[in-house]
This record gives C-alpha cells, sequence and structure tokens, in this order.
C-alpha cells in the first residue's frame, strides 16, 4: 500500500511557471481529490508525478520513483488522456497489449473488460466508441495490473449520471481496501462526495491540502441564519470580534464567525426571542471558489454564481 | 527490455495498416515477379546472358538493383514511421510510456522489433518475387539462374531497414506522421535532385559535382544498384560502391537515430 510523496514539483513554459514547488502526500486508505481552475497545472502536475513532462521536483511511490518501479501497471494505474488508445485497435488487443509488457494473462483482461461492462464492445474499435465508453477503456487499462494506487485525471468526464455514480462507488471501494486514489475532477459536488482529502492548487501553486471538512469549515460561506422580531437588538449584541451580521431582510440576519449554539445562548442571555435558528453549511464548490478566486488563469466575463448553500435547520428558540 | 519488445510487438500486430501495407508489399512483389518473367518469356530471345545473369536481383528488388526507386521499402519505411506516428498522433505515447517508462527501452525495442518485420518482409517479397519469376521461366529457353538470383536480397534488407529507422527517426523528432512521410518522398525525389541539378547547370560548380555521390538517399541508392566491389575499386570512389552506401546512409540513418534518442529522452511525452 504506497504513499505518494510529491515534493517541489515544478514545471515552467516558456519562462512562464506552470507548476511551481508542489508539495503533499497522498495516503492509503483514501480518496484524494486533486482540485484548481482550469489551467491550474493539475493535468502538469499528474505527467510529472508519472515522469512523462520534464521539471523540477521528485514523486515517489513508497519511496520508488515510477519510473524505477518493475512493471509500473502493477503499481500505479494512471488515466490521463480522454481517449488514449488507437481508434482502430480493438478493445481487447489494446489491454493485450498492455498486459503484455506485465506478464499479465488474458484472463485478467477478459476480467477487467467484464468487470467495467466493455465485455460486448471488446472486439470493437474504439473509435466508434463514446466519451463514456472510451473513459471506461481508459479505467480499465489502470485496472489492469491490479495496482495499489490510481493517478486519475478527469476519470467521470462523459459518462452518464449512473456512470458517475458507478466510478464513484469504484474509486470508495478501491481506497477503502487500503489503497490510494488520486483524482481531479471539475464535478465538485462529486468530489464532495467522493473525496476524503484534498489539494486544492492555483495558478500552479498550492493553495489548501488537508481533509474535505476542515476545507469547507475554512469558508467564509459558512454562516448562521437567525430569524427574531428582536433582529436589530440581536445584531447589537452579536457584535464584536471575528463576527460578521448581515442583515438579509427585516428581521432575519446573517451571522458569520459564530457557532449556532452562542448565539443561541447569547439571545437566552439577553431575554432576544428567535424564530430560526439555521446553521448554513457552505458547499465545497463555494469553499473552491472562495479559495480559488484570485487564481483562475483563464476568467469568463461574468457574476459569480450566488451561493446555493444547504442550510441545515436547527430550531432553537430559547 | 523484453517486456518492452512484448509490448511493441503486440502494438505492431494488433494495427491494421502493418497488415496492409505488409500484404500491398508481398502483392507488389508477386506481380512484378510474374509479369516481367512473362515478358521475358515472351521477349527472351532479345535478352543477353549478362541480362539474364542480372535478372533475379533486378526482380528481386523490383529493379532497385538496376537504379530505380525501391518502392517497397518506401512503403514498408511506412510502418516504421507509423510506428512513432501513432504515438503522437492519437496520444498513446503516454500509455506507452506508463507501459514501460524506460524511454531508451522504449526506443530500442521499437527500432528493433519494426527493423525486424521489415527485414522478413523485405526478405519475403525478394523471394516470392524471385520464386515467381522462377516458376513463369521454368523450362523456357531462359530460365532464371538461381545461381545468382538471392545476390541482392541482403543489399536490399538492410536498405529497407535503414530507411525504415531513417523514417522512424524523423517521426520521432518531427512527432508528426504526415510531415514524416513527405520528407520521406519529397528529400530524395525532390531534394537531391534539385541539388544535382544546380550543381550541373551553374557554372563554376564542377568541383563540388562528384560530391553529389554522398547525398543520402544517392548513396543509399547504390546500396542496391552495385552489383558487387571489384578488385582495387575505392569503397568511395565514383560511382561510390554499395559499401560505401551503406556507410554514408547508414551514417546518416545513425546520427538522426541518435539525435531523435536524445530528444525523446529529454523531450516532454
Amino acid at each position: 500500500m504506497a504513499v505518494i510523496e510529491a515534493r517541489g514539483l515544478g514545471k515552467t513554459y516558456r519562462g512562464k511557471a506552470a507548476v511551481s514547488d508542489l508539495s503533499f502526500e497522498v495516503h492509503p486508505g483514501s480518496v484524494t481529490g486533486f482540485l484548481g481552475p482550469n489551467g491550474a497545472g493539475k493535468s502538469t502536475t499528474m505527467r510529472l508525478m508519472l515522469g512523462l513532462d520534464r521539471g523540477a521536483g521528485s514523486t515517489t511511490f513508497d519511496g520508488v520513483p515510477f519510473v524505477a518501479l518493475d512493471r509500473p501497471m502493477q503499481h500505479v494505474g494512471s488515466l490521463l488522456e480522454a481517449k488514449p488508445f488507437h481508434p482502430t485497435r480493438k478493445a481487447r488487443n489494446h489491454l493485450r497489449m498492455l498486459a503484455a509488457a506485465h506478464g499479465i494473462p488474458t484472463t485478467r483482461v477478459d476480467e477487467i473488460l467484464e468487470q467495467l461492462g466493455l465485455e460486448s464492445v471488446s472486439r470493437k474499435k474504439p473509435r466508434t466508441f463514446s466519451l463514456g465508453m472510451g473513459q471506461r477503456l481508459g479505467l480499465a487499462a489502470a485496472l489492469l495490473g491490479d495496482p495499489h494506487t490510481l493517478i486519475l485525471d478527469e476519470p467521470a468526464n462523459g459518462l452518464d449520471p449512473q456512470g458517475i455514480q458507478w466510478i464513484r462507488e469504484l474509486l470508495k471501494g478501491f481506497a477503502a481496501s487500503g489503497r490510494s486514489v488520486f483524482v481531479s475532477s471539475h464535478l465538485l459536488s462529486e468530489m464532495a462526495l467522493m473525496a476524503d482529502q484534498l489539494v486544492v492548487i492555483g495558478r500552479g501553486r498550492m493553495i489548501a491540502s488537508g481533509p474535505v471538512g476542515d476545507f469547507v469549515k475554512s469558508s467564509r460561506r459558512n454562516s448562521v441564519t437567525v430569524r427574531s422580531p428582536q433582529a436589530t437588538e440581536l445584531a447589537a449584541a452579536l457584535a464584536g470580534d471575528g463576527v460578521e451580521v448581515d442583515a438579509q431582510e427585516p428581521g432575519v440576519l446573517s451571522v458569520s464567525g459564530m457557532e449556532a449554539a452562542a448565539i443561541g445562548d447569547l439571545a437566552f442571555d439577553r431575554g432576544i426571542r428567535l424564530h430560526e435558528l439555521a446553521t448554513r453549511v457552505a458547499t465545497l464548490e463555494e469553499a473552491f471558489l472562495e479559495a480559488t478566486g484570485s487564481s483562475q488563469e483563464y476568467e469568463a466575463v461574468a457574476s459569480r454564481p450566488e451561493p446555493s448553500g444547504q442550510p441545515t435547520s436547527e430550531p432553537g428558540a430559547p | 527490455m523484453r517486456d518492452a519488445l512484448r509490448y511493441e510487438w503486440m502494438r505492431i500486430r494488433t494495427v491494421r495498416s502493418t497488415y496492409w501495407l505488409t500484404g500491398a508489399v508481398l502483392a507488389i512483389a508477386a506481380l512484378t515477379g510474374f509479369l516481367v518473367a512473362l515478358a521475358v518469356r515472351a521477349s527472351g530471345e532479345d535478352a543477353s546472358a549478362d541480362e539474364i545473369a542480372e535478372l533475379g536481383p533486378w526482380i528481386g528488388t523490383q529493379f532497385a538493383a538496376a537504379g530505380s526507386p525501391y518502392f517497397v521499402a518506401y512503403l514498408l519505411a511506412i510502418i516504421g514511421i507509423l510506428g512513432w506516428g501513432h504515438e503522437y498522433r492519437h496520444g498513446m505515447i503516454r500509455a506507452t510510456l506508463t507501459a514501460v517508462p524506460s524511454r531508451s527501452t522504449v526506443f530500442w525495442a521499437k527500432q528493433l522489433v519494426v527493423g525486424g518485420w521489415v527485414a522478413l518482409s523485405v526478405a519475403a517479397a525478394y523471394t516470392i518475387s524471385v520464386l515467381g519469376a522462377w516458376l513463369v521461366l521454368r523450362g523456357s529457353s531462359f530460365p532464371l539462374p538461381m545461381a545468382t538470383a538471392f545476390d541482392g536480397v541482403g543489399r536490399a534488407t538492410v536498405y529497407t531497414v535503414l530507411l525504415t529507422w531513417l523514417g522512424m527517426a524523423a517521426t520521432s523528432l518531427l512527432r508528426n506522421q504526415t510531415a514524416s512521410m513527405v520528407l520521406l518522398f519529397i528529400w530524395p525525389l525532390v531534394v537531391e535532385n534539385v541539388v544535382k541539378l544546380v550543381v550541373a547547370v551553374v557554372p563554376g560548380t564542377e568541383g563540388i559535382r562528384p560530391l553529389t555521390r554522398f547525398l543520402p538517399f544517392d548513396a543509399g541508392g547504390r546500396i542496391n544498384s552495385d552489383t558487387r566491389l571489384m578488385p582495387g575499386e575505392s569503397v568511395f570512389g565514383q560511382p561510390l560502391t554499395w559499401i560505401g552506401g551503406v556507410i554514408v546512409f547508414g551514417g546518416v540513418t545513425l546520427v538522426l537515430v541518435l539525435v531523435a534518442l536524445v530528444l525523446f529522452r529529454r523531450r516532454d511525452a
């Protein structure tokens, strides 16, 4: 079971840094999501990790660089391209070719084709495959060697909702068996369901890394909605260091920087009546947009989406 | 290396173009042998004994031994060009390097397997061509002299493998199979002929005129067309001997292959 250790990864294209001094770890038993805006350097980082791009730094898998691994697909499975195969080489032959380099028997090729639902198209040419089918074949290649680590770049691209759910279960199951998954995705809602840990980058630099819960909790979009007939009085009582109070409409306050329980206690102490006390938890998307707001490489001229948090009602009138 | 060879062997066997091109070469070879032999049989009375003695290598090389461009060699070289071209055109190179991360190993495995396939194919084409002609001429007044029929097979194989490796090196450098194919045809057919023409017509270039025999494809052509090294003949004489051709054409190929290898190791995949 491999620990991935990336140290000081860096890559420059024509004098412009695409990835700068990026260091992180991926531990077994977890799905680590790799997030960043378009052009942040996610794909470049993954290629650097696998020795496909030349750049600074090093990545080891249980202390061994990828290029030094014996029969690497039996250690690390990867999916980096949307359709990484020759369009007229049959799906089964594509896997047989990869298997040939690793002494993997043909029975394993057939087994993985069946596992990924590609049995019926195994003797078809991939040029007729949809993007989703192509992704499945790419995943089949990644899983062929029964590796202990997966490195996947946007594996859910082109998959239908059932496919996305399937890949989520697949990766969670893979991690639950004590193996490591490092996966990038633009589907933040999906990442919220799948990932245990996050590595967030912007403009090739580290923005955050750690458990998903900590990352979301650090967002300023976390708040408490308070409905009270004495809202003005309550706002004055709440005002203090680190607490932001926003009057959303008459009788409704949005409070950040203070837990719902503390607000309830304070209101009780001051004899202020509350009609509603609801914690609004930021979504991963909001936390991500907040964290990477200044790190977008390519930004359309359009307004940001309005916060769409998931209020958790906590009736707490004293 | 063994794993890389297995990978490359499976790669070359599971792509249709390998079979189309090899099949086309064998068909052309068989047809050439058959038709030329029919023509010889029909007009055999005009052929001299010397011409009949040369007939085997001429038919075997589809007249490259008589100085024509070696068309089947170009067809087989396309297998090599596609060997690298598919890697870049279809993004296969990353899949390849995640299966076999050692770039030098991948490079040499590809050169060896494709070179081996091409060597066997060209030898088979030569043999089919000669045997076809032998069958047609058997029992005629001008039977194909088998003692000299296979004199050109070794040199045809060397030339075709060198041409294939040259095409592979160019494709690895350019990372574009179309550009590489165009280059492989433009260089000998246009560039070298233009150079020779310029040197032939421009006054004051008489001194460098003999040097045109060292143009890579001109020299390469001598691998097939020079019959044998005569006693006292200089390897790099005028015209170039086939050994001189191997050294010049093989040297250019070797340099390109080494440059391609160095850049393949250095560049991003």
